[in-house]
């Protein structure tokens, strides 16, 4: 009898150990945070505790959003014909549940506050999109706008080829609407973030500006109550202009005369109109500065002169260069022109998005758009030009192009010289 | 106290047969209820099925002659047990039963491995026809189609059509996909079908499979391919063969869009 209960004791022991450990689990997460951004950290703390003020009042917190009616934003309506226990009962439900799908499926990269900084971005490359800049690259709207919901959607649902920006579109279109609300605000709530701490840093509210002024021999506090008398005066305008501004922007977004429509229809891709965007391509006509290839190269292959120069830091004083050769983003990562004929398109391959690349450019990067150098009918040959790059080489690859090798043979020649 | 190996072991034996019952039941069996959608499937799961009645057979029989030595023997007292050790027949039993078994299993089951995997096995107009080509890449499933009433080859074409994570093909015959990886190793795998084939980096490896059910299924990663893997979800619709070249048909006209109103199209 004895023996038998010792076993029992050694065999039981790790079983119950594990079963302990399982049960203990690892303590609760702690709740999610918006992080702040760097311009708000360089303030001095009592401007910083203005702007958290400001944010929290606004925007609330991701556990306890707010609201804030001023912005074109689908917040959701309390539904009328459901039971009071409903989420759908409270106003607000959209941007909630918005929220918790960005949580799952976005925020591992994106980030909590939406500033591409989420656990797994470190591995990317290129980084999650920051939207705290208000900026996206892929979109149908004139350059300086916002996209549209259309072209969020649009990405949600293709991707991004060529990036880890996957495609969402089995989530289906109700619950991308609500995804891109979400992001829609939380590019609202970091863009007033960076403003209203670019203006009061504008105002000497950082730590800087107020160590000069103590070492130039005045009291610290005083410095202090100097530069909190002008912010809490400045700020109520400041706030109601940043956010009204936004407002328009992201409402300007939705309406139809912001999208870039061609005037015309797109050419047939024959052997004439892609010859005629090739010339565009390589700027061989000195009347359209296209320059295409100071970039793209001439073979189209992402690796023009421009990918090989030191180019400087855009506003640094004194002005230093980039460590690394090559062109870089408004984030400041490096970036390369697109490599043409690897037939992977980040913006989509439709012929209106290559257009509208043309077109309108792709803001945050050094693409231009050639709205000004280029009629409509041209941005086709050379739409009609770049889509037909990845089959050079290839007999009858293209309507246009039955004549076959002899002819992309010359071509690459003459790319060459 | 002298009864609790027996007790221990016989719980598992228990545990073991008792989960088995219940898991058709308890959603924990094959996905969707009843036989595979696809014939190859079907067949798969016959094989499936005639193993686990072997196994289950012996596994039953292992563990009653196993019950009956601890409970007779267990108690500590009373009979010895005799060590058989070195019986020359026992062993001879016991090699050439379980040999002949699996010689039995190896040699059922090469018609439907060969349908499944031997090219020259598959349907030939499938084959000389792919649906698609399905890149895995992480985290999606990009799909390229020939351009309707072409056939897709092997490197792009202008008019080919392009799509992610939803595979649409024809319903109630052969579909031939090529399937390739574009960084590490996948696993394409459609559940409801039994065909699980790994996605290789610079291999083009065709996979045929048919779906007799039309609807939408899952389409899975099978094998771990990075810290997105979990996400990494498609969906294969299988649509009538009309509603199919429709589907051809509006994708290409969405791809070849140029953006300008159709009524101001018709204006020029």
């Amino acid at each position: 009898m004895q023996r038998g209960f010792v076993v029992k004791v050694q065999f039981l022991a790790p079983i119950v150990a594990l079963a302990a450990l399982g049960l203990a689990g690892c303590g609760q997460p702690p709740a999610a945070k918006f992080a702040r951004d760097e311009a708000t950290e360089e303030l001095i703390p009592e401007a910083r505790d203005v702007v958290d003020r400001v944010l929290v009042e606004n925007f609330g917190t991701p556990v306890q959003l707010v609201a804030w009616e001023k912005f074109p934003i689908d917040y959701g309506k309390p539904e009328p014909n459901v039971d009071s226990n409903d989420p759908h009962a409270q106003a607000g439900w959209r941007l909630k549940e918005g929220r918790n799908l960005y949580m799952t499926h976005c925020q591992h990269c994106h980030g909590v506050t939406g500033d591409g900084k989420g656990p797994t971005s470190r591995f990317l490359n290129p980084r999650p999109r920051d939207y705290r800049q208000g900026t996206f690259k892929f979109k149908s709207t004139q350059r300086a706008m916002k996209p549209s919901r259309k072209d969020l959607l649009h990405i949600l649902e293709q991707g991004i080829p060529g990036t880890y920006m996957p495609s969402f579109v089995l989530l289906g279109e109700e619950k991308l609407g609500l995804i891109i609300d979400y992001v829609r605000w939380l590019s609202i709530r970091g863009n007033t973030e960076i403003r209203l701490a670019t203006e009061l840093a504008a105002l000497s509210a950082t730590k800087k500006d107020r160590d000069r002024a103590v070492n130039d021999g005045k009291k610290k506090a005083d410095v202090v109550a100097e530069i909190m008398k002008s912010v809490n005066e400045e700020l109520p305008g400041q706030v109601e202009d940043i956010t009204t501004a936004m407002a328009e922007a992201w409402a300007g977004a939705e309406l139809e005369e912001s999208v870039v429509v061609p005037k015309i229809k797109r050419t047939p891709p024959t052997k004439e109109s892609i010859e005629k965007g090739r010339v565009f391509f390589l700027s061989l006509n000195p009347k359209k500065k296209t320059e295409c290839a100071e970039c793209h190269g001439k073979l189209a292959r992402g690796d023009g002169p421009n990918t090989e120069k030191y180019w400087p830091i855009p506003n640094s004083q004194p002005e230093r260069k980039y460590e690394v050769a090559g062109l870089h983003d408004e984030w400041g990562f490096p970036q390369s022109p697109r490599n043409l004929t690897r037939g992977i398109y980040r913006g989509g391959r439709r012929p209106i998005d290559i257009f509208r690349r043309v077109h309108e450019g792709i803001p945050g990067t050094q693409m231009a758009g050639f709205a000004t150098v280029l009629t409509h009918e041209e941005i086709w040959d050379l739409v009609n030009y770049v889509l037909s790059v990845p089959f050079e080489g290839q007999h009858s690859a293209y309507p246009g192009e039955v004549e076959g090798e002899q002819q992309t043979e010359n071509k690459v020649a003459n790319a060459r010289d | 106290m002298n009864r609790f190996w027996f007790f221990f072991f016989s719980f598992a034996g228990v545990a073991a047969v008792a989960s088995f019952a219940v898991a058709p039941s308890m959603g924990w069996w094959f996905p969707a209820p009843g036989p595979s959608l696809s014939p190859l499937g079907a067949q798969i799961d016959d094989l499936f099925y005639m193993i686990l009645v072997i196994t289950g057979v012996t596994f039953i029989g292992v563990m009653i002659a196993l019950g009956y030595i601890l409970w007779k023997f267990g108690s500590g007292r009373g009979e010895r047990s005799t060590f058989t050790h070195g019986s020359h027949t026992l062993e001879v039993i016991w090699s050439i039963i379980p040999a002949g078994v699996l010689l039995f299993i190896a040699l059922y089951q090469m018609d439907v491995w060969a349908r499944f995997r031997v090219k020259s096995m598959f349907d030939q107009q499938a084959i000389a026809h792919p649906v698609a080509e399905v890149t895995a890449r992480q985290f999606e499933w990009r799909i390229r189609y020939p351009a309707p009433g072409k056939t897709l080859q092997d490197t792009p074409q202008f008019d080919d059509l392009y799509t992610v994570n939803d595979l649409h093909v024809p319903v109630g015959k052969p579909a031939v996909i090529r399937l390739k990886s574009e960084d590490v190793l996948h696993s394409f795998y459609l559940p409801h079908l039994r065909i699980k084939q790994d996605a290789v980096p610079g291999l083009v490896i065709p996979v045929w499979f048919q779906c007799d059910k039309v609807g939408e299924f899952p389409l899975v990663c099978a094998e771990l391919c990075g810290w997105g893997h979990y996400k990494m979800k498609g969906q294969l619709s299988a649509q009538r063969e009309a509603d199919f070249a429709k589907y051809l048909e509006e994708l290409s006209t969405s791809q070849f869009d140029d953006g300008v109103p159709i009524a101001k199209a018709e204006e020029k």
